[in-house]
């Protein structure tokens, strides 16, 4: 799964590495589900992401609606590749869906 | 059509995304064997489109057949197929828009392409390699065909030059397009993604149309607790302004159009400035909505999916029928048929068991056993039976390429193509079929110049027909050639010492002759024929199945050549012949000779 979790001090840090794509899917919504339930800080780093598809960008748009809903702080780390911004913009989302 | 199937195959793999080889493998696998559904189907689009060129249906059949092997080999990892298929799919765009005229040089190329199609399948499995020399010559006629296009687009003004380069193609008779807003609405239903379509591929290609404007629509999305990850819940709104036809907009979808909601509306033209429009758009405009959604998602059922979409190239047939059939190996229906033999064998000793003890429950229990076992082998029997069109259909193309070769014009008609017979009988009249056709397009047809000289229509007519009759299946292969020139054939036969001279064969006798191994009336042996060794191919082959055959041949008139394929039990009915293999037979027929003679010929 192209996908971490890390926790420290109150602050989950979500990693997504490679392609992430429907096979990954289910994993990545129990991490964030995971992540929402016991953080009010969650941070999502992109870096190393080389492809999203749309149920990744989905549970990200999902992932940060809910976080807001429910008063934890969702933020992108580090820098987010051209090809995952494109892939928002392409998929007619008018900002990116985290951050 | 079967292009329904591939689309599908994806949901077995849920996106490529697997690391399991051996399921890959599998799935490639199942590909080329779809694959090859595809190619027959592609092969009689063109060469019907071959007998008539105006018919966009063909085309669309053609082109939809180019892009499914496309896409589907691109999926399966077959990138220099899609890519190579790809060029043969622009060229046929170009005829769909009317900018390139259906030719005998574009079918024949597109036959080639297809031969070239099926190597590199073939070497991507670990076969025999395919000869880039080949692809490359194809490639290079076919830029040829298409490069006059280019040109003159150029040529005549630098607008539609500028048009033609990004993709959007001009419509014919004009030197710049108008460009239209389509107001496109796609809303993914719940098994798209499972079924290994990601939209923004979709939405991606769509955007080579043309200018987009897209918006996501994230209403349905709900609380991440009851979200479903392997579902699409985005639906989009978007404004494409392209000069591109509407089916073209609509292929976008076309590995999507069974799992989505999808509707296509025109906007008024938008005119390019007057002084680049030279000529008129032949395209028509259509206020009416196009609908391709064939299964919406849960709880869609807008009024706009319910209007049916104009066929635009698009048929009925088309829609994949998922539930009603699936694909099971020969190997397996052949156990299957096995178990139900030795289940029959078995049956029976139960059955004389119980009559002996004469015991009236056992008896009972044995009779509902006895006929449940003659419903499930009847059923067994009748699964194997199989439609001949598939097998006469691929003839076309032999027709085609040896009327090609041989500076014939030859006409195929097909009757009786939905006679059917086991699938082992189908499978062992191909070569007999071919013989025939070979014999009677090399000897019997004349060339054109030669018909109209004995007074009969340059086209030639080659007729392959199948039908019951009474206790026997015919199948037929007859033309209107110059028929079978007896006094040669006897000639002959007295030469080669088959019979004496003085002998004096009937005419019926004399046609068998042609028969006999070796035997040829020609003193030039052509690539087709005239070995000798595919008349008597045939007779073996029908031998073997216990039939006959009967020929019959007028000189100047033509010949009709039959097989004769018997049916010789007639306690079960009218049901077509089948061959058993020997130890079925014997399980089903109580025939101990059958075990031992080959091929056992019965009805079920």
């Amino acid at each position: 799964v192209p996908a971490t979790l890390e926790q420290c001090e109150g602050v989950c840090l979500l990693r997504l590495d490679g392609d992430c794509n429907i096979a990954s899917a289910a994993e990545l919504k129990s991490l964030m589900a995971q992540a929402l339930g016991c953080s009010r800080e969650l941070r999502i780093d992109l870096e190393h992401a080389t492809g999203l598809d749309i149920t990744t960008l989905q549970l990200l748009w999902v992932c940060g609606r809910d976080a807001q809903a429910s008063g934890v702080s969702i933020a992108l780390v580090g820098r987010v590749p051209d090809d995952v911004l494109l892939a928002a913009r392409h998929a007619g989302f008018d900002r990116f869906p985290v951050g | 059509v079967r292009l329904g199937r591939i689309k599908q195959l994806p949901c077995f793999i849920r996106g490529v995304f697997l690391s399991n080889k051996q399921t890959i493998d599998k799935f490639k696998q199942a590909f080329l064997e779809e694959a090859g559904e595809i190619f027959v189907e592609l092969e009689a689009a063109l060469l019907e489109l071959n007998e008539n060129r105006g018919d966009n249906e063909l085309v669309g059949r053609a082109f939809r057949a180019l892009h499914t092997i496309k896409g589907s080999g691109a999926m399966f990892g077959f990138d220099l197929v899609a890519a190579f298929v790809h060029n043969l799919e622009s060229a046929f765009d170009e005829v769909r828009n009317g900018r390139l005229k259906v030719s005998a040089e574009l079918i024949n190329l597109s036959l080639e392409a297809l031969d070239q199609i099926k190597a590199m399948l073939q070497e991507a499995v670990g076969n025999k390699a395919a000869s880039p020399a080949v692809s490359a010559e194809i490639l290079t006629k076919l830029r040829q065909l298409t490069a006059p296009l280019e040109l003159g687009a150029t040529q005549a003004a630098p607008v539609a030059a500028t048009i033609a380069l990004s993709g959007f193609p001009a419509a014919p008779g004009a030197a710049a397009v108008a460009t239209r807003d389509w107001h496109i609405r796609f809303s993914p239903g719940p098994d798209l993604m499972r079924g290994g379509t990601d939209p923004l591929l979709l939405l991606r290609e769509l955007r080579q149309l043309g200018n987009l404007r897209i918006k996501a629509n994230m209403a349905a999305l709900p609380l991440l607790s009851e979200l479903d990850p392997e579902r699409c819940y985005i639906r989009w709104d978007i404004v494409l302004t392209t000069s591109a036809a509407r089916e073209a907009i609509s292929d976008v979808f076309i590995f999507a159009d069974d799992s989505c909601a999808l509707t296509i509306e025109p906007d008024e033209p938008k005119p390019l400035a007057a002084s680049a429009v030279i000529g008129k758009s032949v395209e028509k405009h259509n206020t009416e909505p196009v609908v391709t959604a064939i299964s919406a998602p849960a709880g869609t059922t807008s009024e706009a999916s319910k209007t049916k979409s104009p066929s635009y190239g698009r048929r009925a047939t088309d829609a994949p029928d998922a539930a009603a059939s699936i694909r099971v190996s020969s190997a397996r229906l052949d156990q299957f048929v096995n178990l139900v033999a030795e289940l029959v064998t078995v049956q029976a000793r139960l059955l004389e068991i119980a009559t002996r003890r004469d015991d009236p429950e056992v008896i009972a229990v044995a009779e509902q056993i006895e006929h449940l076992t003659s419903s499930l082998r009847e059923n067994s029997i009748s699964i194997r039976m199989l439609p001949i069109r598939a097998t006469f259909e691929r003839f076309r193309r032999l027709v085609h390429d040896l009327a090609r070769d041989l500076h014939k014009e030859v006409e195929l008609s097909i009757e009786g193509a939905d006679t059917e017979l086991d699938k082992s009988v189908i499978d062992e009249l191909n070569d007999p079929l071919m013989h025939l056709i070979r014999n009677s397009m090399d000897h019997g047809i004349e060339l054109p110049v030669n018909r109209v000289k004995a007074g009969k229509c340059p086209t030639a007519r080659l007729r392959l027909s199948a039908r019951y009759s009474g206790a026997s299946v015919l199948i037929s292969v007859s033309d209107d050639g110059s028929g079978i020139d007896a006094v040669a054939v006897r000639e002959r036969a007295v030469e080669k010492g088959l019979i004496e001279a003085e002998a004096r064969p009937s005419e019926a006798e004399i046609f068998a002759l042609v028969m006999a191994p070796g035997f040829s009336t020609a003193r030039q042996i052509t690539g087709v024929s005239g070995r000798g060794v595919g008349m008597d191919v045939t007779r073996r082959r029908v031998e073997a199945l216990r039939g006959t055959i009967d020929i019959e041949s007028k000189a100047g008139a033509g010949t009709n050549i039959t097989l004769r394929l018997p049916l010789l039990d007639y306690d079960f009915g009218l049901t077509p012949i089948i061959a058993l293999p020997r130890k079925i037979a014997s399980a089903f027929c109580g025939d101990s000779k059958a075990a031992n003679d080959g091929p056992y010929m019965r009805r079920s």
